[in-house]
Parts: structure tokens; C-alpha cells; sequence
């Protein structure tokens, strides 16, 4: 591992010199050497980092007129108090400041008998423009999302909060990377112990890069064995703000359009920003479908498994009449028919995520027309099991955000479900409570407010209460801490 | 522990109590009700003085070694006797595999044992924190039940009385309260009063005993002799719907009322045993 926290060298060649071989002669590292003020100067870009049209008119401009100097610490010294090439402008005194900078889109200014280089952000890159989220679209609310550049992301949070109680505080992290990462939380809602402790959970990071939030997740979420995120994701700057009034602390990472939030709550994930646009009445009703959608995602293969294999007398005769001719011919037996159709579809469902664009019709034409169709026909799988799956996977597209846990889940309480019937499912359902119940972050318990309990919690959880009775609640996740 | 509010306390006791009724076996009448809930206010009365006592900031982990080693012993026998109760009603709530040999018992048993291990595991807190919903859900199942036993009840069922004598059913109301070792030490780390806490405990026991017995004797007076388990006979005569029974849900409450039973034992006895172990 190669340090180089050096100092930077005086000399102007010896310091080229040493630039050249920490770069290992990189193309895209550029030394222009040039004098101005009598000086012998060198600035130093990355290509493609900066903006050329940025870098002529604020930089090379002004730095060329400057007049005669004695020495490099009057020129800086010039630089610095009449100059105002870039607001942002920071000093690097050693190797790996200076490369974080230069990596970063600044222009690096060094010159000869100095041991120390100007800096001017003139951040060029290219980047993505402002879109709509793809996994959180709503329909009354904003239609910006995050994108990978962080200063962008920060500026639509401020546009949101313009208030001064909003501290953004950006740090570096990953030896290799240097990715920029931000921590947001307004200074009068989040209590001082749970940014320290935030902030000594990052502080144990010691990766190489951060290429995304689940580089960043492990570490401010619980090591124990939890089924369920402890930590949230958003790419809503308007739910993100959200989130921080009610007294979370946010976490952005250059290059990742996504946003890390802490704590989280299990009924945060029914929770959408236009619950608050619609009347409360609807939206209470919305919700309840969400939390029905999200049991019937994942009991209900399990539940006809059981109640067809060990349980029938629990159907009426009609229902009854109905499963068995349509399994009578069925080859599989209905455990195995189901875990092979859920199985398929997660086949399918990732081959539309992996394959390029262009193929992804042909993927929804063979899954759907082909193998549905013709499963169906050739007796290989029964209708009511094809339907009470599609349901099931239908019903998990409601809650994006616990897809994960709902596939895996979907699959233990059939297994389950299959081996012991409705005793099995209770059984699970009593382990996976207990997973859920102990699933907390900084002392915020992942059930809450529904346990513990808070009568006031509930006014936003079992129902959507009027915007007017919530603004005087003055709400902040604290309430819920243990 | 120090988040013990007083609902949490009532609610994670009166889930054993229920599932103690469940699992309650032989004839009942309106004579078994009277003296189950005499039972219950002896013991009320009893704990006054007990809660008393805890309210002068005493508690059985303050006890010495010998007290603590008694209730974990206490609890570690009441956990068994409670799982030998939901093995025996099992028997006339189906669960696969039960019956298929030896491999089937074991592999039921190892179920149990497991969730059980991992609930125990997971910490009292957290058995706390699920002892809300899993009440709600007991809640909502004795609702139903109720509700569509009233539909069905026969009031005649409350005149028919066989060989229960008052103080055989009262001497029995008392058998079945196991529960007063978890209540003895969870009072002394509830938050709040604890004559307060205890009253509210006993009293919501009083009203919960009161309608399942009288929801069994409505509803399976008229089977009593023929009928081993009368609660669990009177959730699969209760029938809300008219082509669809109810005992899946019944299975489901019995099953999660059963873990959640024994768990708060073993947890109970864990929890002694590391006061044990910081004492020493």
C-alpha cells in the first residue's frame, strides 16, 4: 500500500517528476508548464474532469496577465487575495490531497519553490440530467430524482430545505476510490448521540471503494442476522426531505443516484408521497390493500399448498369440487408445481432484468405466451396454482422496496406450509416476528409505533390522518427510541 | 427489560393464560367458570400485597441466588408442562406429520424446539415487543370466535351441570395459574405502578377467562361428555361462515399462543440465569 501523504516537493521538475511517476504516467493526468508572474508554473488537470470552456475563461485567462512577482509565495498569495477564479478553492500540501483534488475535477496549480498547490473546482464531467426515479414513481408529487453526482444531489435536497438547520457535511471514504460521501440531517430534530454514533459506524470503514449503498448499508445497520433493512434507500429527493424533518440522518455517495436513510421503519415501506396528496379516506384505503398485498404476497402460495395438501375439510365443497379436477391431472404434486412456477418466474423475472432492452419483449413474449400458456395446456401445471401464483407475485410488486425479503419469505412459508400445513406457516410466522421484532437501528425498534405502541404513530400507519391533525404533531423518530 | 409498559406486561402474561385455556382439558360448565374466576380474584387479592412490596422498588432479581435459582427451575418446569399440554391438544388439531411415526414426532418436535430456541434467543425485549401483536392477533381470533358463537350458542348449555362441585373447579382455576411465576418477576420491571399494573392484569384475565369458558359451555355444553378439549371443541363449532370453517385461524392462534408460551419461560429462565451469572 503505497502512501502518499508526503509533502509536495518545492522544486517545480522534481515535483512534475514525482507527479508523473504517483500517476504512473497516466494519459488522462495533464501538466501544462507554463510562466506567469516571472514564476514557473505548472497547472495540472485530469482530461474529461474539467470544464475546457470553465478552465479558459476563469483560469488560464486571468493567470497569464498577472504581473511580475518576486517569488511563488507572492504570486499565490496575489492568486489567492485578488483572484477569484472558482468559489471553490481549497490547498493541497501533500500527494494525496492533491490527487483527490485533481481525480475530483479541479485544476491544480503548483509552481516552483512552493510546497504547496491552489486548487480551483472547475468541475466539467459528463453526467446524467435530472429524471424522473425509476423505482419510486409517483403520481402528484415530484417527478425529479437523484442522480450520480452528489453536489446535485445536495442541491436538490437545499432547494427543498432551505432552512439553516440543515447541515450537509461531506467526508471522503474508500482508500482507493476517494468517493465523496455526505451526511444530511437537520441539527434540531436528530439528537447529538445518534449523528456521533452515525458517524463512528462510518468511521469503521475501511474498503477500498464505495461503489454503492450497499457498500455503506452494512455499516450503519445491526451485524445481527436481520430479515429486514434497518437502514432505508430513496431516490425521492421530496421523500429524503421527508425523512430528515422527521429526524433521520441522510447519507449520500458520489456516483449513486440512490440516498441511505437511518433509521428505518417497517411501515415506512407502505408509505408513498402521494398517501399525502390524495384524500385520507383513500389513502387509509391504499394502505390497507399495501398491507394486505404484502401478507398475500407471501402466505398466500403457502396457504393453498397447505390447506389443498393436509387441510381440505377447510374449503367449501364447491372450491373443493373446483381444485380437484383441475389437479387430478396435474404430473407434480402441488408443492413441487408451485416451487416450480415461483421459481420460473424469478428466472424470468431476472433474464428481464439482465438482458439488454431490446430483447426484453421477446423474454415477456416466451415467459408469458410460451411457457404460461403451454404449461397450462399440456396439464404440466394446474390453473388455480398458476393463478394463486401470479397473484402472489402481483401482489409483491406493490411493495417495491421488500422485494427481496418477499421472494425469499415466499418460499420458506411454502416449504413450511408444505411439510407441517397451516402448523408449519404459524410456526414460521411466530421466527419471522421475532426477526422482525428484533430488528432495530441506534435503539429505534423496527416495529414501532405499532410495538411499541404509539397511538399518535398510528394516525400515519393503520390510518392516513388530515395533513392538519399531522402538522401539530411536530413529528421526529425519536418518539419511537428505546 | 426497562421498557415494560404496563399493556406489554398484560399482554405477554394473558397469552400463556389463553393458551392454557385453550388446552384445557375435561367437562366444564358455568360452575367451572364461577370457580375459575374466584380463582382469579384470590390471586388479585393475594398480589396486592406482593405488588406492594414491588412498588418499594423490590423485585425478585434483587432476591438472593436461592429465590432466582427456584423461579428458573420454576420456569424451566412450567415451559415443559406447557409444551406437554400443546402436544396433548395438538392431538385433536391436526398437524401433519404427527402421526406418521417416530420421524414425524421428531421432526414436529425439533419445529417446536427450534422456533422456540430462536425466539428465546432473540432476548426478552423482543419477546416483549411481538407479545403486542401477537395479543392483537389473539384479540381479533377471540373476537371472531366469539361473535360467531353467539350466533350459535345455546343457552340452555348454562343450566347443564354434571359432577363439577364449586371448590373442585375452584382448587382447579388455581392448578392453572402457572403463569403468576412470569408475573412475579415481570411486575417488578414493569414501568408504572405496580398495584396498578397488577390490577389490570388481573382484570383483563377475569374478563378474557370469563368469555372463553362461557364461549365453550355456550357452544359445546351439550357435547361436554364427549368432549375431551372444550375450547378447542367450541372454535371448531363456531362456524362464522356458512361453508367455510373457522379452524384454521383457531390452529393458527393455538400454534403461535403455544411458542410464544413456552418461549416466554425459557426466556424468563435465561434472563434469571445472566442475573445469576452478573451476581457472581
Amino acid at each position: 500500500m503505497h502512501n502518499y501523504n508526503v509533502p509536495i516537493i518545492k522544486n517545480l521538475s522534481e515535483n512534475i517528476k514525482k507527479i508523473k511517476e504517483i500517476s504512473g504516467g497516466s494519459s488522462d493526468v495533464l501538466i501544462n508548464e507554463f510562466v506567469t508572474g516571472s514564476i514557473k508554473c505548472a497547472l495540472l488537470c485530469c482530461e474529461g474532469m474539467v470544464s475546457t470552456a470553465l478552465m479558459c475563461e476563469l483560469v488560464f485567462e486571468p493567470i497569464v496577465n498577472i504581473p511580475a512577482k518576486k517569488d511563488s509565495h507572492e504570486l499565490f498569495n496575489h492568486i489567492e487575495k485578488y483572484m477569484l477564479m472558482s468559489s471553490d478553492r481549497p490547498k493541497a500540501d501533500n500527494y494525496e490531497t492533491l490527487f483527490r483534488l485533481l481525480n475530483s475535477g479541479f485544476a491544480v496549480l503548483i509552481a516552483d519553490n512552493i510546497n504547496y498547490a491552489l486548487a480551483f473546482g472547475i468541475q466539467g464531467y459528463a453526467s446524467r440530467s435530472i429524471q424522473e426515479s425509476s423505482g419510486e414513481s409517483n403520481i402528484m408529487g415530484s417527478h425529479e430524482g437523484f442522480v450520480e453526482i452528489i453536489r446535485t444531489n445536495m442541491s436538490l435536497v437545499r432547494r427543498r430545505l432551505k432552512t439553516p438547520e440543515l447541515v450537509m457535511e461531506i467526508f471522503q471514504k474508500g482508500e482507493k476510490s476517494s468517493t465523496d460521501l455526505c451526511l444530511c440531517y437537520m441539527k434540531d430534530r436528530v439528537p447529538k448521540k445518534l449523528i456521533s454514533d452515525i458517524k463512528n459506524s462510518l468511521g469503521k470503514i475501511k474498503l477500498e471503494s464505495v461503489l454503492s449503498t450497499g457498500y455503506i448499508k452494512p455499516f450503519v445497520e445491526r451485524n445481527k442476522f436481520e430479515l429486514f433493512n434497518s437502514a432505508g434507500t430513496t431516490e425521492r429527493p421530496d421523500v429524503f426531505c421527508s425523512k430528515l424533518i422527521e429526524g433521520r440522518v441522510g447519507i449520500f455517495i458520489d456516483g449513486v443516484p440512490f440516498a441511505i436513510t437511518v433509521p428505518k421503519l417497517f411501515c415506512e415501506s407502505f408509505q408513498t408521497l402521494d398517501d399525502y396528496a390524495f384524500k385520507p379516506y383513500y389513502s387509509t384505503f391504499i394502505r390497507w390493500i399495501k398491507y394486505m398485498a404484502f401478507l398475500t404476497a407471501i402466505l398466500l402460495p403457502a396457504v393453498y399448498s397447505a390447506i389443498v395438501t393436509y387441510h381440505p375439510e377447510l374449503l367449501n365443497s364447491t372450491m373443493l369440487m373446483l381444485l380437484v379436477e383441475a389437479e387430478k391431472n396435474a404430473p407434480l404434486s402441488i408443492t413441487t408445481e408451485t416451487v416450480f412456477v415461483l421459481l420460473m418466474y424469478e428466472i424470468i423475472r431476472e433474464a428481464g432484468l439482465r438482458f439488454p432492452k431490446t430483447v426484453g419483449g421477446a423474454v415477456s413474449i416466451v415467459s408469458g405466451l410460451i411457457i404460461g400458456d403451454a404449461a397450462v395446456k399440456s396439464g404440466f401445471v394446474s390453473t388455480p396454482l398458476l393463478t394463486v401464483s401470479a397473484l402472489a407475485v402481483m401482489s409483491g410488486f406493490v411493495i417495491p422496496e421488500l422485494n427481496q425479503q418477499i421472494t425469499l419469505l415466499r418460499f420458506a412459508f411454502l416449504i413450511s406450509g408444505a411439510v407441517f400445513g397451516l402448523f408449519g406457516i404459524s410456526l414460521l410466522g411466530c421466527a419471522v416476528l421475532t426477526n422482525i421484532c428484533a430488528t432495530e437501528n441506534y435503539g429505534f425498534p423496527f416495529t414501532a409505533p405499532v410495538s411499541p405502541f404509539s397511538g399518535s404513530g398510528m394516525g400515519d400507519t393503520a390510518v392516513r390522518s388530515d395533513i392538519k391533525k399531522m402538522q401539530d404533531r411536530n413529528f421526529t423518530v425519536e418518539e419511537y427510541h428505546e | 427489560m426497562n421498557k415494560l409498559t404496563k399493556f406489554r406486561f398484560a399482554s405477554v402474561i394473558l397469552i400463556s393464560d389463553i393458551f392454557v385455556l385453550f388446552c384445557l382439558k375435561g367437562n366444564i360448565s358455568a360452575i367451572t367458570a364461577g370457580g375459575f374466576l374466584s380463582g382469579i380474584l384470590i390471586q388479585a387479592i393475594i398480589s396486592v400485597p406482593f405488588a406492594l412490596w414491588i412498588k418499594k422498588g423490590k423485585s425478585i432479581e434483587n432476591c438472593g441466588n436461592f429465590v432466582k435459582i427456584i423461579f428458573m427451575i420454576y420456569f424451566l418446569l412450567w415451559a415443559t408442562a406447557i409444551f406437554s399440554m400443546f402436544w396433548d391438544t395438538s392431538e385433536v388439531i391436526y398437524i401433519p406429520s404427527q402421526n406418521s411415526g417416530i420421524f414425524g414426532k421428531i421432526s414436529v418436535l425439533s419445529a417446536i424446539g427450534l422456533v422456540c430456541a430462536y425466539m428465546t434467543s432473540a432476548g426478552m425485549k423482543t419477546l416483549l415487543r411481538s407479545s403486542v401483536i401477537v395479543a392483537g392477533m389473539g384479540a381479533v381470533c377471540i373476537l371472531i370466535v366469539m361473535t360467531s358463537a353467539l350466533l350459535k350458542s345455546d343457552f340452555e348449555n348454562i343450566k347443564i351441570i354434571r359432577s363439577e362441585k364449586f371448590p373442585n373447579e375452584f382448587a382447579r382455576g388455581l392448578i392453572l395459574s402457572g403463569n403468576l411465576g412470569s408475573f412475579a418477576v415481570l411486575l417488578g420491571n414493569a414501568k408504572g405502578n405496580a398495584v396498578t399494573n397488577s390490577l389490570i392484569y388481573f382484570s383483563a384475565k377475569i374478563i378474557i377467562t370469563f368469555i372463553i369458558l362461557m364461549t365453550a359451555v355456550l357452544l359445546s355444553g351439550g357435547i361436554m361428555e364427549i368432549t375431551d378439549f372444550p375450547v378447542v371443541m367450541s372454535a371448531q363449532l363456531s362456524q362464522p361462515f356458512p361453508s367455510q370453517r373457522i379452524d384454521s385461524l383457531f390452529l393458527m392462534i393455538f400454534s403461535i399462543f403455544g411458542v410464544f408460551s413456552i418461549a416466554l419461560q425459557t426466556c424468563l429462565a435465561r434472563y434469571l440465569f445472566k442475573s445469576l451469572k452478573r451476581g457472581s
